[in-house]
């Protein structure tokens, strides 16, 4: 009996074994041979998968010392402090309607920079940076309109969302200035 | 003759034999006197012819020494000489007394002159020899010699000797005379007795036996003997006379004995006398007899009453006697079972006492067992007490653990951040960062590997904790369990001490039955007893009523035979 059971192990392991060994044999893709690679840092906002380019992020910093701004959209969480550089947080899941799960030490902040514009972008979860064909990323999705279509470069086929950081630097909307009326 | 009385003729019978008795004694007197004279001058016959021939004797001694020294001259052959000389003359002394006529002593007178003559010759001779020698004595001794002597006394023998025939014929004629005269006297007496006793015997010893018989026939009580009739005077006729008064006194005696017997008591007897002891006492016992029948013909009536009520009476004992037998052999029956139910109870009482020894026993081990129990219980709360403590600091140390995974949790974090800059780092140098990149995307992957190990760690620490939390909860559990054990075992030890001491008082208590049933049964033992005793009592009862029915029947039949026997009596 665990003679059998030793056995049946040691075929599963053989089993993994092999699956590494395949994996690992496997010649990666090169982004040169097959057209234009994106490098992409990939993140996660509640159950979803997004990503950024890395061209315009700058570091990724854990989310300390939240200065909450009042009298401000409820997408600028508030203000960071990053190497003496004040920084606005903006809470994109404002944008794609994602349920607001509060925020913890464990909240990422993906700082991206384009020309001299630079904002902290409030993510769960930080994955990691991973290289994606540029040309195989999908069109967005006909049911995305709005601010979400303009923000979204294009969908990966595993259903990565890939944001477009120049178009949401560009716009306007993320300029607040606003005064309140005593 | 007939007219002498017995005693008259036995004397003068005797008389006659003493009168034949005195002649034959002087007859035979006189006859022994003249055989002893004769005798004695027998004696002296031989007497002097002895002293005779003695003296002769010593007259040739007398010779022979005189000769003998003539021979031989040595003074010894004169001793039988000397001898001689100083006998011969009490010798001749001697024969003159046994002769005593004349010329006896004339002779001996002159045997007495020549034996002097010898006498000095043979003196003359010794002198010779001394003076003279041998010749001048062989001279005289030649000379003269003995034949006088031997003659005279040869002469005296002769004498002797015809006197002594003479003596010894006149001895035998008188020996003779007096054997005659004994034979003769003894024979007449002999004759004369026989006759003489004969006839006295026979006129006494006769009559005699005829009334000896008759005395015999009264001795064995026949009365119709006839007394010889005789004309006697004499001792023997008063005998017979009195013989015949006494055999008609018995008679009369006898016939009114007779008629007693027959029953007639109305006879009375006259006694012969005042001294008449049998006719005295035949009347009083007569008299006596009168009284006593009469008294025994009431005694028979009361008798005859009293039996029949005994009778009734002891059939009654009998009847009761049978039912105390039954009622007893009930009462043995039912002590005999109530000795076994004692004897079953003390051995039920003696289980009893050897069950409670041995639950005492037991609960005593019980209560030593608890005991032990209570100190392994208060040991296993100390353990747990440890193990509490143990428990709290392993709770501590999993705190501390906890700490330092978050501790190296944030590293991982940090390090995961860390190797996502340097990728983006990497990433913006182009191609020449893509080394670095493959180190970030390392370093990335170590800081995942360190949190996922991190996230393990942490899973195992939280079910350790939840165990840690389970096992303080069970300890505590546990030690509330022991403490109330601990109670319990307290409660079960003072229930055991009291069960102990319930056994204890049990097995006391059995003890005390055992033994007071003992006592019981030895009770009962004795009352079975009793009652075996009470029954073989009330079986000799039963048997002794019968006997007692049975006597009592005997007695009454008794009476009635008494009545009819006393109706027999006339009074």
């Amino acid at each position: 009996m665990s003679r059998v059971e030793n056995q049946d192990a040691e075929s599963s392991v053989d089993a993994i074994l092999r699956a590494r060994a395949k994996a690992l044999a496997r010649v990666p893709e090169s982004g040169s041979a097959r057209g234009s690679v994106l490098e992409v840092l990939k993140f996660q906002l509640g159950e979803e998968r997004y990503a950024v380019a890395s061209k315009y992020v700058v570091e990724v910093h854990p989310l300390v010392d939240l200065a909450p701004l009042p009298c401000t959209p409820a997408f600028l969480r508030g203000i960071v402090n990053v190497r003496g550089r004040v920084t606005p947080v903006i809470d994109i899941k404002q944008f794609f309607d994602l349920p607001d799960q509060g925020l913890t030490d464990l909240h990422r902040i993906i700082l991206v920079r384009d020309s001299d514009l630079e904002i902290g972008l409030l993510a769960d979860v930080v994955i990691g940076v991973t290289p994606i064909e540029a040309d195989a990323l999908l069109p967005t999705l006909a049911t995305l309109t709005g601010i979400r279509a303009e923000y979204l470069l294009g969908v990966t086929a595993d259903r990565m969302t890939v944001l477009d950081v120049a178009r949401m630097l560009a716009d306007s909307r993320l300029i607040v200035d606003q005064e309140v009326n005593s | 003759m007939m007219k002498w009385s017995v005693g008259t003729k036995i004397a003068s019978g005797f008389a006659l034999m003493v009168l034949i008795l005195v002649i034959v004694g002087i007859v035979v007197f006189a006859s022994t006197n003249a055989l002893i004279d004769s005798s004695r001058a027998r004696q002296r016959a031989y007497e002097a012819l002895r002293g005779i021939s003695e003296t002769f004797s010593l007259v040739k001694d007398v010779e022979i020494g005189a000769r003998s020294y003539a021979l031989n001259g040595q003074p010894e052959s004169l001793q039988p000489y000397r001898a001689a000389l100083e006998q011969i003359a009490a010798h001749v002394r001697d024969a003159r007394n046994w002769m005593k006529n004349n010329s006896q002593q004339q002779q001996l007178d002159r045997l007495e002159r020549l034996i002097q003559q010898r006498i000095a010759k043979a003196d003359e001779i010794i002198r010779a020899r001394d003076t003279h020698g041998l010749q001048g004595a062989a001279d005289l001794v030649n000379s003269g010699a003995m034949d006088d002597i031997r003659s005279l006394i040869q002469e005296i023998e002769q004498q002797e000797n015809t006197a002594l025939e003479t003596y010894v014929e006149a001895t035998i004629a008188q020996a003779d005379s007096a054997l005659k005269t004994i034979l003769l006297g003894t024979i007449a007496a002999a004759v004369l007795s026989t006759l003489v006793a004969f006839l006295i015997t026979r006129n006494i010893s006769i009559p005699l036996q005829q009334l000896t018989r008759v005395a015999e026939q009264l001795t064995v009580g026949k009365l119709s003997v006839v007394i010889p009739q005789e004309r006697r005077s004499d001792e023997v006729g008063v005998l017979m006379h009195a013989f015949d008064r006494l055999t008609q006194s018995m008679r009369t005696m006898a016939n009114a004995a007779e008629q007693i017997a027959s029953g007639d008591l109305r006879t009375t007897v006259s006694p012969q006398s005042d001294e008449d002891t049998l006719g005295n006492a035949f009347a009083r016992m007569s008299g006596n007899l009168n009284d006593q029948i009469r008294e025994l013909v009431e005694g028979a009536n009361v008798l005859g009453a009293a039996a029949s009520e005994i009778v009734a009476t002891t059939s009654q004992l009998a009847t009761t006697a049978n039912e105390t037998a039954a009622a007893v052999s009930e009462t043995t029956t039912t002590v005999e079972e109530v000795r076994q139910t004692a004897r079953l109870a003390t051995e039920k009482a003696k289980l009893v006492a050897d069950a409670a020894e041995a639950s005492m026993q037991a609960s005593e081990s019980g209560r030593q067992s608890a005991d032990s129990v209570v100190a392994s219980i208060e040991r296993v709360r100390q353990q747990m007490d440890v193990i509490a403590a143990g428990m709290i600091r392993l709770s501590e140390q999993s705190q501390a653990i906890g700490q330092i995974i978050a501790m190296v949790d944030d590293i991982a974090s940090q390090s995961n951040l860390l190797a996502v800059n340097a990728a983006i780092e990497a990433a913006k140098a182009g191609e020449h960062g893509k080394g670095f990149a493959v180190v970030a995307h390392e370093v990335k992957s170590l800081a995942d590997q360190s949190r996922q190990a991190t996230s393990q760690v942490r899973t195992i620490l939280t079910d350790i904790q939840k165990a840690t939390s389970a096992a303080v909860m069970a300890t505590d559990e546990g030690g509330k369990v022991v403490e109330s054990g601990a109670r319990e075992t307290a409660t079960a030890a003072a229930s055991l001490q009291t069960l102990a001491n319930n056994a204890s008082e049990s097995a006391q208590a059995a003890v005390q039955i055992a033994a007071s049933n003992q006592q019981q049964l030895v009770g009962v033992d004795q009352v079975a007893g009793a009652m075996e005793s009470i029954r073989q009592a009330s079986t000799q009862n039963v048997a002794s009523a019968k006997q007692l029915e049975v006597a009592a029947r005997n007695v009454n039949e008794l009476g009635q035979r008494l009545k009819k026997i006393v109706d027999n009596y006339r009074i």
